[in-house]
């Protein structure tokens, strides 16, 4: 488009075109301002950073630019390392590698973050210390483009699109959409599709999602256990011991786990463990409603409901004893524990899955006979709202 | 010779000087120890004059809504029967009630009723209505000596709505949680055990006494500005207030970086 960038009205500053002998006689320098200059760009100032070559400040500026891509590239190369090596797999604090575990993330934003900001130093150092700081100027028109420049480049790209035939080669058209179409599925599937895993695989145990840690993995009891802040100190729940408009949070124990450390640590840092034992008040728990299937869920005034919420999963803890509201923090869903736990408030719409509960007549302490009736938690691909 | 005697004439000096201060100290410790008065403790429920005390601050200011034998207007306030003195501590030495109105829920004002006003309506509520008792001990022997455990069990069964560093946080229809500065550890192991308003209750067997003086000497350790290392806490609430500083500051930084690598020299 050389001819809206040459002003009409100064013609004068169009440049004397040289003949074919005069180019071929031309320095690289006075091509590259011919160039400019046949554009319309005047260079004022083009100095040379290092108008003396091969001084010591000139080398020791080189070797800082090198240096600081040298740092950009160590620290990608440990970024690497860190992702393939470190140990990624979740450790729960108080784990033995908890601590190393913790650090893998930093690690690889620290060592991503050094390349960025190292490259991105060392370009600018180039750019300031080798690039010269020209002074251009450049004559522009005022105002839009001139009303013909506009109607024949509108023109141009008709002409283009009509001469190419693709409005009536439909049989192109199709075959075209058809392979683009079909490498643009590829591309996206590919990738993501990496990302996908058999979300049944393991259904049938607790680490699926239609269990939790309460599941029944023989016959042994599953208790209820309270958080007292050390997971190795077992510590049961009996009826007596909450009053009336009480709660508190429990996890699943077993017997057999009771010297196991590892085992004892798990139990409470399980996501879908949590659960709510609530104490309604007497005169509450008289108004109670039961869903169906769920009537014999509850022990007394005990009803214990999972913490995790229906809607995302955040943990549903703020209990009001007076309403009998159980308020999720995240996204202020709230249920009422009086009507088993179904929304009353908010985006949740699906009620908090019960647990059964009940006292064991030989110990008298809090077990569960079985797990949740349904899954905890937010929805997913089958399982609708 | 002369400058290495001085130099221990110094640190002997000095080291005179911190024995003495020291000395001072305890003796002042000691000394108040002494002169100061046994603290008062509430042992109104056998004093029958207390009680009566308490029937009449009671008919003066909480019967309109409380009702005569403590059962409850309806509409107006809930029976008080089986809340028991700490209930009634709590309510009244922070002010709850006497309420000034019907709310979402009561507020916190300066106290209506004096310590002992307070002490005898207690003993009012607790002779007639019976329910949880106050312990025996008072102020600061109510702090607990593991703040770490405490922090645990504060996390575990308070923090969802106190926030984990006692800053409070809301509830539904209009009702929140307070913040935790300038709250008594009287007043913390009252509302444990009686659960007022929203509050759940935490009997003593659920949270045992060691358990709650240690959530109190947590509590304690990080309100009342001690857990501001200094500057603005910007109210201490967590991502909120301090990202939003962080976004304006980290911001006014890129753009004056962007400006700097864009100027020319």
């Amino acid at each position: 488009m050389s001819n809206d960038e040459t002003p009409d009205e100064t013609p004068d500053k169009t440049p004397q075109v040289p003949s074919d002998e005069e180019l071929s006689r031309m320095s690289r320098d006075e091509l590259a301002r011919l160039g400019m200059k046949l554009d319309g760009v005047e260079l004022v100032e083009y100095p040379d950073p290092w108008p003396v070559k091969g001084t010591r400040a000139e080398k020791r500026a080189e070797r800082a630019v090198a240096l600081w891509f040298t740092i950009a590239g160590l620290a990608s190369l440990a970024s690497v390392v860190v992702f393939i090596f470190w140990p990624a797999r979740y450790v729960a604090p108080g784990e033995d590698g908890y601590f190393l575990y913790s650090l893998y993330t930093p690690a690889l934003g620290v060592t991503l973050g050094v390349a960025i900001l190292a490259v991105g130093i060392g370009v600018l150092n180039y750019t300031r210390k080798f690039i010269p700081h020209e002074i251009a100027v450049q004559d522009r028109h005022d105002g839009g483009s001139k009303e013909l420049d506009k109607k024949t480049i509108v023109a141009q790209f008709a002409d283009f699109g009509h001469s190419s035939t693709i409005a009536r080669r439909s049989m192109i058209k199709r075959s075209l959409a058809f392979g683009g179409g079909a490498l643009g599925l590829a591309l996206t599937v590919v990738p993501l599709g990496a990302f996908l895993r058999n979300p049944h695989a393991q259904s049938a145990n607790a680490d699926g999602l239609l269990h939790t840690g309460w599941q029944h993995v023989s016959d042994e009891k599953v208790f209820l256990r309270r958080d007292t802040g050390d997971p190795s100190e077992v510590v049961l729940v009996k009826p007596e011991d909450m009053d009336a408009g009480a709660m508190e949070t429990v996890f699943p124990f077993r017997e057999s786990e009771r010297n196991d450390e590892k085992a004892l640590s798990h139990a409470l840092t399980r996501s879908d463990n949590p659960v709510m034992l609530i104490r309604l008040r007497p005169e509450d728990a008289a108004k109670v409603i039961k869903h169906v299937g769920q009537e014999d869920f509850n022990f007394g005034d005990y009803y214990a409901y999972t913490k995790v919420c229906s809607h995302l999963g955040c943990p549903t803890s703020l209990y009001e004893q007076r309403s009998n509201r159980i308020l999720c923090p995240c996204h202020q869903s709230q249920f009422d524990a009086l009507q088993y736990a179904r929304p009353v408030f908010g985006p949740a719409t699906r009620r908090l899955a019960q647990l059964p509960i009940t006292v064991d007549e030989e110990t008298g302490y809090f077990i569960s006979p079985h797990d949740f009736i349904e899954p905890v938690g937010p929805a997913y691909w089958e399982r609708r709202s | 010779m002369t400058k290495k005697r001085r130099a221990r004439t110094k640190l002997q000096r000095r080291l005179a000087g911190l024995l003495a201060l020291a000395i001072a100290l305890l003796g002042i410790g000691t000394l108040y120890s002494f002169l100061v008065p046994e603290p008062q403790t509430a042992q109104a429920q056998e004093d029958p004059a207390v009680v009566r005390q308490g029937e009449q601050i009671f008919n003066n200011t909480c019967i309109t809504c409380h009702g005569a034998h403590l059962e409850g207007v309806e509409g107006r306030g809930p029976s008080l029967v089986g809340v028991g003195e700490a209930a009634v501590y709590f309510q009244t030495s922070t002010g709850r009630m006497p309420a000034m109105m019907q709310g979402a829920q009561a507020e916190e004002k300066p106290p209506v009723l004096s310590p002992e006003e307070v002490d005898a309506v207690a003993a009012y509520v607790q002779a007639n209505g019976g329910g949880v008792t106050l312990p025996e001990q008072r102020g600061k022997e109510l702090r607990g000596d593991n703040p770490a455990r405490g922090g645990e069990l504060f996390r575990l069964n308070c923090a969802s709505c106190h926030n984990f560093t006692g800053r409070g946080g809301a509830l539904s229809s209009g009702k929140r949680a307070p913040a935790l500065d300038q709250v008594t550890e009287d007043q913390m192991y009252a509302a444990m055990l009686s659960g007022p308003q929203s509050m759940p209750r935490f009997s003593e067997r659920q949270l045992s006494p060691s358990e709650k003086k240690d959530i109190i000497a947590y509590v304690k350790s990080v309100t009342d500005g001690n857990n501001n290392p200094g500057g603005d806490s910007l109210g201490g609430l967590g991502p909120q207030s301090e990202g939003l500083i962080g976004f304006i500051v980290g911001m006014a930084a890129l753009i004056g970086i962007t400006l700097w690598i864009g100027a020319r020299q």
